[in-house]
């Protein structure tokens, strides 16, 4: 089914299920349709059934249009975020790519906005074309009443039930999936994305199977391992750049020691988002060249800049 | 508007603790107790219950409903079913049973059953009386119980995994459920129908190949099938080493005049059945049920229950439960050393996971982890080693002391010793009269209480939760399950081939290995759906709280006791709940009792408990820690004591980590509605949680068993009055001052709650040696000390209100220092953990943990990807994980990542841009000194020293 007939099915759907609500009381027997199945161990209120827009403005039910019966990744962002979620979209940009095709076929991506009353429709749209996103994910917006009841039940709140005081308290996690099947995992983006990929197709999809012999080779012979600098930039880094001259979501970093100034450098690594807010010229003319997508400020040490440094060094 | 409070406990009474406040509450106060049952589905209640439910639905509405705060995360408290606490008796745990491995042959046509042992796992089918079709169901019970009879294995096991392939393609032995399998993946799939899959999930090739394989050749074997719950057919009965009395000289408490000769009900309960020597028989009010005689000698019958006779009580089904055999009672292996044990685990879990065939949580896949025996990486269940449906795994537990290769390795130590009985053949010798055979390597490094569980990648928690979780004893000359043969009669280290026997509470009537008054207690947090099912909340990482306590998956279970001394070998099998144990008389006094073993590893000395140092009761117990105890019922019998409790003290009130133990007297007053006198919060597993029965011994018959009291660290002479050494029981391995001066020291940082990012750290995270933290990567190795070296490592988790109980595979550590919770000074290591070995170590603020923990750790005899983890088991399934793997010293040799399919493990050819799947962390083959943990670490001058073995000889 496509997203547009799943959205009219879903509109036909929560349209019977405020009927059938009045009516509860007299149907004992059978299972209040905004909910899980009768007979679900979840309980029938479990996962809320509330209502998000997605970024065409189409209204869509959580459980029944978005989980029930299929296998999916959900995360939340804001997208005037400037630390976590840029790093997650650019996580989960990856793993759809490494998806393919199953993306929109077999798996669904869910961007859901924790800031309502900013990201509406509108907004999500520019936001997923900035990161340039493919088939099979949607960003959505809702109540944020709504969506906090999802994260509650989604265990992606606050673990100690206090409210969060500001929107980048949120926790990042990508949860992982199959609502059917009763399998449910969950990651950080800063996991390896073919790793992601990886549980999203042999773990929920549970289908694959590729005959595993033929590419087999000799034992491994031992490698080097990998420098410092290079674990950090694999976690950190490479979801948006590579060290070679190719541009990603971000500039490739080939000759960028050459290019910048070093405290610059430095300080763009610490405090990006403090030099796009504070109109740095040069942080600005990035922003708006690559899509005014962000650089995020991933809260580094110092020494961890210095080891990111060295590693761009490497690679003139 | 008042409920009518007789409807519901007619019908389905709450338990007593969830009814005492309860009376004229409001409708909305009930709901959000929980009293809304659910809709009926196919196993549904009375059309009363519906109605009530409907109701209370209607009234409050579906939104109000879900606001609730349960500890689980359900929308309700889990039911009871009219259940009271200590009616239903203990099933104690029933023994696997090994057999002779030497000459088993495949094919082979099984004598015993009968069948055909070529077949492999006899094929899922639809599961009668649960709508399952074969897809979601589980193979027929007796299919089941054949295999568990067969003498043969069908094939054969081998060094390497069974990968063979045959002339016309495909694999020789391929997963007998192959056919099915395809069916219900999708036939019509290419990719699908063109696999070919193996019946041996273990990963093919050199990686995952049987370190050692005939040195160390298996000499015992035993099968068992994870599978959905069903009642017992009591196949195991033939295994029980007891023999239920039959074949015993002495007296058994197995045997027909026993405590435990019956399974189900106590010789106390009363009916017509029940025997005449137990009397006066226990009020009918105080059991449930009446004596059946059917129990006898048996488990058959035994039905998957959380209180076996309660009828009410719905049975569990086969998707919400999945335990060895599917059966309860818990399995318990007796092992013994040098004698090498081969265990095929096969699985016959549903083929597709589905609500339908899981209940909503755990995975159909499976990696089995001997916690924490001294085995092969590929025998250890590797995170990343899982097998599938169809499937089994061929695990090699070789059963040899830790330093095998490096002390007494010409076996002259008795000390270092396995028991046999006197005449048998063992090993090519016949047992001499001392009952002991000589092995090599370090007596010091002895195990004892050990369980192994799931360790599946992403579904640990869930998978041991619903069932996938034994317990195991090893015996030794030691510690070999007799209580009179061969005692100590002389001090450490002078002991001989004829009394190195410490004796420990266990029986008489074997020459080892009695479990007569040597009880496994498994200790459990449970929840439980609207329906009675099995409920647990797979999104609530940060921990997950279960209402309902449960020993040996027996809620809240009594016991019978003789007037003499116990073993229990206490395992906190939970989830996320850290437990802190009380034993209390029926006044509500402690009463004294000693720790003799931590983690399962006996100690140097034993340590009496009530004690200032712990606080009340037991120290702190993290998840999959284990406590031995002996309990001296005697005196307490003498005095009039009747009943003593086990009380729980440790309150939760969220999973990520305990808040603090309540009082005693709050603890025993629990839920009594006065919260002056006693506790009344939302933790329902504050409290007693099971119950002693103390009987008087048989008529001639003594405790023969050693005194703990003689063991710890001093005593007061009996004649001279002055405080003197204690006795040893088991010294404490040493370190040399070169050892510790040369060793590696690596760092562990067990990250942040996981809130956000703006703090500066990064959730979920393991940071190793000063680098990032990072998530669990299997391919990814963290730490690679070299085979036979000393290392020093610093678990640190300063994280604030997040407690982290840290386990590292393998190999036993000794603790050095301990820190406070900010890691700013040393705090006291307590006695029990001076003098004991630990895989667990609590990272934490609560009482008895600390936020950073020094140790000391031998990586010896075997090579291979181990893990080191949180054993909050939903932290763990959130990626709190890294693998290290043991390497010989030119770390030439790397271990490739398998990733299991239904087709075999792939390994991958290029991973992060590097050849092979497997890489490395920078520091993985030094450590690094550089870190500030380990800079500020100092060695206390008597650690790894030995200390001087003078006790004075027992009485």
């Amino acid at each position: 089914m496509t997203i547009n007939a799943r959205i009219k099915a879903a509109g036909r759907a929560a349209k019977a299920g405020l009927i059938l609500l009045a009516g509860l009381a007299a149907n004992l027997g059978g299972s209040p349709v905004w909910a899980v199945p009768a007979g679900s161990p979840w309980g029938a209120n479990y996962f809320p059934n509330v209502e998000l827009v997605d970024q065409d403005g189409h209204t869509v039910r959580f459980y029944d249009d978005l989980i029930k019966d299929k296998v999916f990744a959900i995360n939340f962002i804001y997208t005037r975020c400037t630390a976590s979620c840029p790093i997650e979209t650019a996580a989960l940009r990856k793993v759809a790519k490494a998806l393919g095709e199953r993306m929109g076929r077999d798996i669904f991506f869910y961007t859901i906005s924790i800031d309502g009353n900013r990201d509406n429709p509108q907004v999500l749209k520019e936001y997923a074309s900035r990161f340039n996103t493919g088939p099979g994910w949607t960003f959505l917006t809702g109540r944020k009443e709504d969506v906090t009841r999802i994260r509650e039940k989604l265990g992606m709140y606050r673990e100690d039930g206090k409210p969060e005081k500001e929107l980048g308290e949120h926790s990042i996690v990508i949860l992982m999936g199959n609502e059917r099947g009763g399998q449910w995992i969950k990651r950080s983006p800063f996991d390896n994305p073919e790793a992601l990929a990886r549980i999203l197709d042999t773990r929920m999809l549970a289908r694959r199977g590729t005959s595993g012999k033929s590419e087999v080779t000799a034992h491994a012979a031992a490698v080097m391992p990998a420098s410092p600098g290079e674990e950090l930039f694999q976690s950190q880094c490479a979801n948006c750049h590579s060290l070679g001259a190719d541009d990603n979501l971000g500039p490739g970093l080939a000759g960028v020691v050459q290019r910048r100034d070093r405290g610059w450098l430095k300080r763009w690594l610490k405090e990006p988002d403090r030099m796009i807010a504070g109109k740095d010229p040069t942080a600005l003319a990035l922003y708006d060249q690559y899509r005014q997508v962000p650089m995020p400020n991933l809260k580094l040490s110092d020494r961890e800049i210095d080891t990111l440094i060295a590693l761009m060094e490497q690679h003139p | 508007m008042k409920i009518n409070r007789v409807g519901l406990l007619t019908s389905n009474r709450p338990p007593a603790e969830h009814v005492l406040r309860d009376v004229n509450e409001a409708p909305e106060r009930l709901l959000g107790k929980g009293y809304i049952l659910k809709t009926a589905n196919r196993r549904a209640v009375s059309a009363a219950l519906a109605g009530l439910a409907g109701a209370l639905t209607m009234m409050a509405g579906p939104t109000d409903a879900a606001i609730l705060s349960v500890p689980t995360g359900a929308e309700q408290r889990s039911p009871l079913f009219g259940a009271t606490p200590f009616k239903a008796r203990i099933v104690l745990v029933e023994e696997f049973g090994t057999s002779d491995y030497t000459g088993i042959e495949a094919p082979a046509i099984d004598p015993k059953s009968g069948a055909p042992a070529t077949l492999g796992l006899p094929e899922a089918v639809a599961t009668f009386g649960f709508d399952l079709d074969p897809c979601h169901g589980t193979p027929r019970p007796s299919a089941l119980d054949d295999i568990i009879k067969m003498t043969g294995l069908y094939p054969l096991p081998g060094e390497l995994a069974n990968e063979e392939l045959q002339a016309g393609g495909g694999f020789k032995h391929g997963n007998p459920w192959q056919a099915l399998i395809k069916d219900c993946l999708g036939g019509d799939d290419p990719l699908i129908a063109e696999m070919d899959m193996p019946m041996d999930g273990r990963p093919w090739g050199e990686d995952f190949k049987h370190q050692r394989w005939s040195e160390f050749a298996p000499k015992k074997f035993f099968q068992a099938i994870m599978a959905g719950a069903r009642t017992s057919g009591g196949a195991r009965d033939r295994y029980q080493s007891h023999g239920y009395g039959k074949d015993l000289i002495g007296f058994s408490e197995f045997g027909p005049n026993g405590l435990y000769h019956n399974t189900v009900t106590s010789p106390y309960a009363p009916g017509v059945d029940s025997p005449l020597w137990a009397t006066p028989k226990d009020a009918p009010a105080t059991v449930e049920g009446t004596y059946i005689k059917a129990f006898e000698g048996t488990t058959k019958g035994i039905p998957v229950r959380v209180n076996p006779l309660n009828p009410n009580w719905p049975i569990q089904d086969p998707n919400s439960v999945w335990t060895f055999d599917g059966t309860i009672p818990l399995h318990l292996l007796m092992a013994r050393y040098a004698e090498p044990i081969l265990f095929r685990h096969h699985n016959a879990l549903p083929i597709v996971n589905d609500v339908s065939s899981n209940m909503g949580f755990g995975t159909h896949t499976i990696s089995t982890h001997a916690h924490n025996m001294h085995n092969p990486a590929e025998s250890d269940g590797f995170a990343g080693a899982w097998f599938y449906p169809g499937q089994f795994y061929d695990y090699h537990w070789p059963l040899v002391l830790a330093g095998h290769d490096s002390i007494n390795t010409d076996a002259t130590d008795p000390r270092a010793s396995t028991p046999c009985t006197p005449g048998e053949a063992f090993n090519g010798v016949t047992c001499p009269a001392t009952g002991i055979i000589k092995v090599p390597g370090d007596f010091r490094e002895i195990q004892s209480t050990l369980w192994f569980h799931d360790h599946m990648e992403d579904y640990t928690a869930q998978n041991v939760y619903k069932g996938n979780a034994a317990v195991m004893n090893i015996y030794s000359g030691i510690d070999r399950g007799n209580e009179d043969f061969n005692c100590r009669t002389t001090a450490e280290p002078t002991l001989s081939e004829t009394n190195l026997n410490l004796c420990l509470p266990s029986g008489t009537a074997k020459s080892w290995g009695n479990r007569d008054y040597d009880v496994n207690l498994v200790v459990a947090d449970k929840a439980f759906d609207a329906n009675g099912q099995l409920w647990f909340n797979p999104l609530n990482k940060g921990g997950f709280l279960g209402d309902v306590m449960t020993v040996n998956m027996v809620y809240k279970p009594y016991m019978d006791v003789r007037s003499r001394r116990y073993r229990f070998r206490i395992l906190n099998g939970s989830v996320s709940r850290y437990q802190k144990i009380a034993v209390v008389d029926q006044n509500g006094v402690q009463v004294p009792f000693h720790l003799i073993a931590n983690d399962g590893n006996i100690m140097e000395h034993s340590v009496a408990f009530p004690n200032t140092e712990a606080g009340t009761g037991l120290p702190t117990q993290s998840i999959a820690e284990r406590y031995d105890i002996i309990v001296d019922f005697a005196p307490l019998y003498a005095k009039g004591i009747r009943k003593v409790y086990l009380v729980n003290l440790m309150e939760h009130a969220v999973g990520d980590g305990p808040k603090a133990p309540v009082t005693l007297a709050q603890a025993w007053n629990a839920f009594n509605g006065n919260n002056k006198t006693g506790y009344n919060g939302a933790d329902l597993a504050i409290g007693k949680f099971m119950e002693f029965r103390l009987r008087p011994m048989p008529a001639g018959l003594t405790d023969k068993s050693m005194n703990p009291a003689l063991y710890t660290e001093t005593v007061v002479d009996a004649v001279t009055k002055k405080t003197v050494p204690g006795r040893v029981m088991l010294p404490m391995p040493t370190f040399t001052a070169a050892e510790l001066a040369a060793a590696k020291h690596r760092t562990f940082v067990y990250g942040k709650k996981p809130d956000a990012l703006n703090d500066g750290t990064k959730p979920w995270t393991l940071a190793t040696d000063g680098g990032v933290g990072l998530n669990a990567d299997l391919a990814r190795i963290s730490a690679a000390p070299v085979k036979n070296s000393v290392e020093i490592w610093h678990l640190k988790g300063t994280s604030g209100g997040w407690s982290h109980p840290a386990h590292i595979h393998f190999e036993e550590g000794q603790i050095i220092n301990k820190r406070n919770a900010a890691d700013t000074g040393n705090i006291a290591v307590p006695s029990w953990e001076r003098f004991g070995r630990k895989d667990m170590y609590r990272l934490g603020a609560e009482v008895n943990s600390a936020g950073r923990i020094d140790i000391a750790i031998r990586v010896r005899d075997f090579t291979g990807s181990y893990v080191e983890h949180c054993h909050n088991t939903q932290h763990e399934d959130n990626a709190m994980l890294l693998r290290w793997d043991s390497e010989n010293a030119d770390h030439a040799s790397w271990v490739r990542t398998p990733h299991p399919e239904w087709d075999g493990p792939h390994y991958d050819e290029v991973h992060n841009g590097l050849p092979g799947s497997t890489y490395k962390l920078p520091t993985a083959d030094t450590g690094s000194k550089t870190t500030t943990e380990a800079k500020n670490f100092a060695l206390p001058a008597a650690f790894g020293k030995p200390r001087a073995n003078t006790g004075v000889a027992p009485k």
